[in-house]
């Protein structure tokens, strides 16, 4: 017969409530801290920023007077569109691949473990296989290395997230679809898809402003450029890599102009990931 | 009687052809759309794995002279000397390097990872869970190089004026064990070793501190899937008995520690791969010291500085070489993180 000393929680434990008391008070001191992390990396960025930012930011050219990083925004936006038109339509299929079409088991795992080592590649190392898949051969830095780049790093984030949101359209779709005639390929793209495309459209934005973030791959491909010149052939400039330039030298202007940077940067990626999730709420299959 | 199927199959579609169109030349259409659409998911999945296998084929091809002229030794050296002629290659800093600054940001970013998850699901009120969780996300989508800037000119200058003279005031004077000796002939002892050098602000620490940040995030979002999924039978029985509220989170903490572990693997091996922030801060040196004073290198951080300079083949053959380790390091990690993950990732939510 059991007695009250035999249970595992309460039998000769003392101090319990106390320790209880403790962990919690732990547990939320460290969600503190973690907020308080957050605070205080943007605090300073947002400040930092603002007290040096003007609107020759947007308007003129590294070097010039009064200093501007337009060619960097410019140049930015256009190596991510770059990376999309490759690694967004690659990792859609890829995505549509493991949720619809992954014909024997095994082809699939080995896709999925592809996309985990994919996603989980160092990105400075990305950028090393592009410099030598496109730099060495070109014997020149170019837009089109470093879009390539970032193309690798977006199509696990795209697949990933293509694939969780098909797998959330409920199967008698697909079959209500077969079942009226309609093909496998007409199914996609006339009731899977439209089904999925708000998580799917999420997916992509994320990837986009994660890639718009990334230094380490440009450091071989894009190499950075003070001119306007936006040629994918030669050397290119990106806002990241500027930034990364200017917080090493010794010019205080220079520094200034970095927490400029960072705080478009941060603002722009921010943004389009927080705005991204505000629109789609609720358009989308739950994911828990 | 026998007519009936054969007309049913013949006339029924055409009339209800409207939407998905089963006409004769409609028929070739969905069947080139139904053949171009597989094709280009093969098409798209064969070049994702020719991806895989081109980062294999690129990082060996390009250490081809470095395995063979330098081989095991790259694993036993910390000499780093790429002068040409009395070149000579050691990973063993840079090995190092990431080691201590992965091992110190987990030592760090573990427990606050955790109690973060275990606050938001177990403590937040529900008007506070959402919030405070999408907060804890928007760490991860800052870039890694506002971290090093926040990093070089916030936390660095304050770690050197503040946080690392109280450091070193308390573990200086401690001489508990004997560890050796330093090249000067001066014993060693731990823990005085550890702040050995003084404060600088650019050191190890300050890499492992950073990555803590950088960590944080996404350790938390895993281990808060997991927790969510404790079962609530377990917990009504746990606090039926008179368990108190820590004692039924150890037992969710215990329920998850398959899904929390590979959680922690994902980010060492975001830990391990991390670039700018980390060589923004960590002073830049080929040392090792077991000093969390001194400055020192990373694998990633010294293919960011020096893969630029290679100027010769076996100095760059050297940096396929570090790239190769790295990645090797990254990939194991991520395998056995996925390895523990997908036990549990048919109800995880993402992972």
């Amino acid at each position: 017969m059991s007695t009250l000393s035999e249970n595992p929680f309460v039998g000769r434990r003392p101090g319990r409530r106390w320790a209880s008391h403790g962990a919690k008070a732990l547990c939320v001191l460290a969600t503190a801290m973690a907020l308080a992390g957050l605070l205080v990396v943007l605090g300073y960025i947002g400040v930092k920023g603002m007290a040096y930012l003007t609107p020759a930011f947007f308007t003129h050219l590294p070097l010039q007077t009064p200093e501007g990083m337009r060619n960097c925004i410019i140049g930015t936006a256009i190596l991510v569109g770059l990376a999309g038109l490759v690694g967004v339509p690659v990792g859609m299929l890829c995505g549509i691949f493991l949720a619809e079409y992954a014909p024997r088991r095994p082809l699939a795992q080995m896709v999925q473990l592809t996309m985990d080592v994919l996603a989980g590649t160092p990105t400075i190392i990305l950028g090393i296989i592009a410099w030598q898949l496109v730099v060495v051969p070109q014997q020149h830095q170019s837009g089109w290395s470093a879009a390539l780049a970032l193309a690798f790093i977006m199509v696990p984030i795209v697949a990933r997230a293509t694939e969780e949101m098909l797998r959330l359209v409920p199967q008698p779709h697909r079959e209500a679809s077969l079942g009226l005639g309609a093909s496998k390929a007409q199914t996609l793209f006339r009731v899977i898809l439209p089904a999925a495309q708000a998580g799917i459209a999420t997916g992509i934005m994320l990837a986009v402003a994660r890639v718009a973030g990334e230094t380490a791959p440009l450091l071989f491909t894009a190499l950075g450029n003070d001119q306007a010149v936006y040629d994918p052939n030669g050397p290119y400039p990106s806002l990241t890599l500027k930034i990364w330039q200017y917080s090493q030298s010794a010019e205080p202007d220079w520094r200034h102009q970095a927490w400029v940077a960072v705080l478009v940067l941060v603002t722009l990626v921010l943004l389009f990931s927080a705005a991204v999730r505000f629109a789609v709420r609720g358009r989308q299959p739950r994911r828990s | 009687m026998m007519g009936g199927p054969e007309a049913m199959n013949s006339t029924a579609p055409v009339q209800s052809a409207g939407h998905f169109g089963t006409g004769n030349r409609q028929n070739i259409r969905r069947r080139m759309l139904d053949t171009a659409t597989a094709g280009a998911a093969w098409g798209a999945v064969l070049l994702t794995l020719g991806i895989l296998l081109t980062i294999f084929v690129v990082l060996v091809h390009g250490s081809w002279m470095g395995l063979t002229q330098i081989g095991w030794r790259f694993f036993t050296s910390q000499a780093w000397n790429p002068v040409p002629g009395k070149d000579h290659y050691g990973v063993l800093a840079f090995l190092y390097g990431t080691g201590v600054t992965t091992f110190i940001a987990l030592l760090a970013g573990v427990p606050l990872s955790i109690g973060t998850a275990v606050f938001i699901v177990r403590i937040a009120p529900c008007w506070m869970a959402g919030p405070v969780s999408f907060l804890v996300e928007l760490l991860a989508a800052i870039p890694s190089v506002a971290y090093g800037l926040w990093g070089c000119f916030v936390m660095s200058p304050w770690l050197q004026n503040h946080v690392e003279p109280m450091i070193y005031a308390s573990l200086h004077p401690i001489r508990l064990i004997p560890v050796g000796q330093y090249p000067s002939g001066q014993k060693a002892y731990f823990p005085s070793n550890l702040v050995r050098g003084g404060p600088s602000g650019t050191d190890f620490l300050a890499g492992g501190l950073i990555l803590t940040i950088m960590i944080l995030p996404i350790i938390t979002a895993i281990t808060r899937d997991v927790l969510a999924q404790f079962p609530a039978e377990i917990e009504h029985g746990a606090y039926g008995l008179g368990a108190t509220w820590w004692q039924t989170t150890r037992l969710a903490l215990d329920y998850g520690r398959v899904g929390i572990c590979g959680a922690i693997l994902l980010g060492m091996g975001r830990a391990i791969g991390e670039t700018m922030a980390v060589i923004m801060v960590i002073g830049n040196t080929d040392r090792i010291s077991a000093s969390l004073f001194a400055g020192g290198q990373t694998m990633a951080g010294v293919l960011a500085n020096e893969f630029m300079e290679a100027d010769h083949p076996l100095y760059l053959s050297a940096m396929f070489y570090v790239a190769l380790v790295l990645m090797v390091s990254a990939l194991v990690t991520n395998l056995a993180a996925r390895g523990l993950l997908s036990r549990i990732r048919g109800n995880l939510t993402r992972a």
